[in-house]
């Protein structure tokens, strides 16, 4: 492995660490400006109950704004979600200008509102656990998010979220 | 008034028997053991979807008051269902949620049911077709021909939903039971083949009763902020909710206006067949089984109760069969938008019913639940709970305002009155 896909390789490393931060602290438009115009946005799984291949949520680059500027306007349980990710597997392309990332990542949420808060608030449940699988454009020293498919393992989400994984 | 004592706060309220509801009905693990027994034991449940078991040997599992139910689809293409339960020492013959018995198990031959634990074999029809070493162990005291699995009532009906009743004695079948009630979208589920597109599940610390009555009223759309901006409008106010014999209930359509909630798309071009574009009706079957057809979308709510204070429900949503990639993707994204486990309504729906649950544990105070709004019938009319507390009350026996009393008729009709006028009454549309 050359110096310049070593360097590559932990710019790609930031930039997921870094992305999983400002999810778990809503920075919504901070990890808005890490995509491309190009990204797209899954939450898929496979779901044993009924054998097929589920699509969660999709999304693309200009719908995100839209999303998360409603969310105000939605009531949604207080309790954060936060996720401890370890990349697995990082490839950068022959040309340098792409990679691809795979990402385990499990979510926890800290119950606040949980189902009667004087009883539930300051515990922690574990929420799901999936695989970020992420492509990138690389450009320089910019790295952009052109594809996120979070993969996840959970068909159980009792009170569900807004907020994307 | 200022904030009530005990006494206050306890007493009968101002409204006529029939406009509220004890919430022990909610919490009472007695009341419930009843009510899996007359309720849920005697009704029509429509456990899963066809396109759920596609193939020969496809099989579905399912509960039904605590009895563990298993779908299969015979090698002549009938859908039967039976308890999975193996006759000779009570293994669950299958343990997954849905799978194939087309292949061998490790205990049992392919295109068979076979009971792990030793090895009992059945075939689709839930004939017993294999005892290992009976003749050795039974002589001619027991034969396989008598030890068939106990099969249950079963019908395919209504767009292709997969209906169980566990009461062989039924007077009803599916129509009769649904007395009329799925009659606004049965031309809509029937046209062409429906499949599955999404399915999750909740499990809510919450009577099953307080999710199919958020399903029966629609004074909550308060809470969310898409219906406001997409319906409230003057046709909102006028979508007529309609009672039928069981406990059914439906509520009439109007035209949603998606392109006022800015990240939704329009639904016009993608409305299911003998739908007008953009409509949404809504059925809610007795005891908890709820049909949403809303544009392009059918969902289907299943709930299983696990207690009196607890509740799995079962979210699906389906599509045709026919649909090309990008029409399916489109459906799967209107879905989702609203009723997905991250969609913008359903989320709020469960906070809220998740609260009421917390207020509703067992033993807790008895508290009057209302549910009194009289609208001629219209959309904020709580007639639909009315109606299916009525419904509880006669076969139950109980008077859901006072649960320790013989039922007695309550007050489901109000007086005629023209439609509210809601958007003057509620100046938060779109704020
Ligand atoms: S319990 Fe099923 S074969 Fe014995
Ligand atoms: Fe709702």
């Amino acid at each position: 492995m050359n110096v310049e896909e070593q360097h590559i390789k932990s710019l790609v490393r930031e930039t997921i660490y870094a992305a999983a931060m400002f999810l778990d602290d809503q920075k919504w438009n901070d990890w808005i400006d890490q995509c491309d115009e190009s990204f797209h946005y899954s939450v898929v799984t496979y779901s044993h109950e009924v054998r097929k291949d589920l699509t969660y949520l999709l999304m693309s680059h200009k719908e995100m704004h839209p999303y998360f500027d409603l969310l105000p306007k939605h009531n949604t349980d207080h309790s954060p979600l936060r996720r401890h990710a370890s990349i697995y597997t990082v490839d950068v392309s022959e040309d340098g200008k792409t990679a691809e990332a795979v990402t385990s990542f499990i979510m926890t949420q800290e119950m606040i509102d949980g189902i009667s808060a004087p009883l539930y608030s300051g515990e922690n449940r574990l929420y799901l656990t999936g695989k970020y699988y992420d492509k990138f454009k690389i450009d320089g020293e910019s790295v952009k998010f052109t594809e996120r498919v979070a993969r996840v393992y959970t068909r159980r989400f009792d009170k569900g979220t807004h907020w994307v994984f | 008034m200022p904030a009530r004592n005990h006494k206050q706060w306890s007493a009968k309220p101002d409204l006529e028997l029939g406009e509220w509801v004890d919430s022990r009905i909610y919490s009472d693990e007695e009341i419930f053991e009843e009510e899996l027994d007359k309720l849920w034991k005697k009704s029509w449940i429509a456990l899963c979807h066809e396109s759920e078991l596609p193939e020969p040997y496809d099989f579905r599992t399912g509960i039904i008051a605590r009895e563990p139910v298993i779908m299969v689809r015979g090698p002549d293409n009938k859908v039967r269902a039976f308890l999975n339960v193996c006759p000779h020492r009570g293994m669950t013959i299958e343990r997954r949620p849905s799978g194939s018995f087309a292949p061998a198990q490790p205990s049992g031959n392919p295109k068979h049911m076979t009971c792990l634990f030793h090895a009992w074999q059945f075939d689709m029809k839930g004939n017993c077709v294999d005892i290992p070493r009976q003749k050795e162990g039974y002589q001619d005291r027991l034969d396989k021909s008598s030890q068939g699995l106990r099969a249950l009532r079963c019908e395919v009906k209504y767009g292709g939903f997969v209906w169980v009743c566990l009461d062989d004695h039924t007077e009803f079948n599916v129509e009769t039971w649904a007395a009329g009630a799925m009659d606004c979208i049965k031309d809509s589920l029937d046209a062409e083949p429906l499949e599955l597109i999404h399915y999750h599940k909740a499990i809510i610390d919450c009577n099953y009763k307080l999710w199919h009555d958020t399903n029966s009223e629609f004074y909550h759309d308060y809470m969310h902020y898409h219906n406001r901006i997409t319906g409230f409008n003057d046709d909102y106010f006028q979508r007529e909710c309609s009672a039928y014999d069981n406990g059914h209930v439906n509520v009439g359509t109007f035209t949603v206006n998606y392109e006022e909630y800015d990240v939704a798309e329009d639904r016009g071009t993608l409305s299911f067949p003998n739908l007008p574009p953009d409509n949404w009706y809504m059925v809610d079957m007795f005891p908890g089984l709820n049909f949403n057809l809303r544009g392009s979308v059918v969902r289907m709510d299943l709930m299983t109760p696990l207690s009196a204070n607890q509740v799995m429900i079962e979210f699906r949503g389906f599509g045709l069969k026919s649909d090309s990639p990008e029409d399916r993707a489109h459906r799967i994204q209107h879905h989702n938008s609203i009723w997905g486990p991250l969609g913008r309504n359903l989320h709020e729906d469960l906070i809220g019913v998740a609260g009421q649950g917390t207020t509703m544990t067992p033993k807790s105070e008895p508290r009057r639940i209302l549910h009194g709004r009289h609208e001629g019938a219209y959309i904020h009319d709580e007639i639909g709970m009315r109606h299916f507390y009525e419904s509880w009350g006669k076969k139950m026996d109980r008077l859901p305002s006072d649960p320790e009393q013989k039922y007695k008729a309550g007050k489901v009709m109000g007086p005629e009155m023209p439609p509210a006028k809601g958007l003057s009454t509620f100046a938060g549309k779109g704020a």
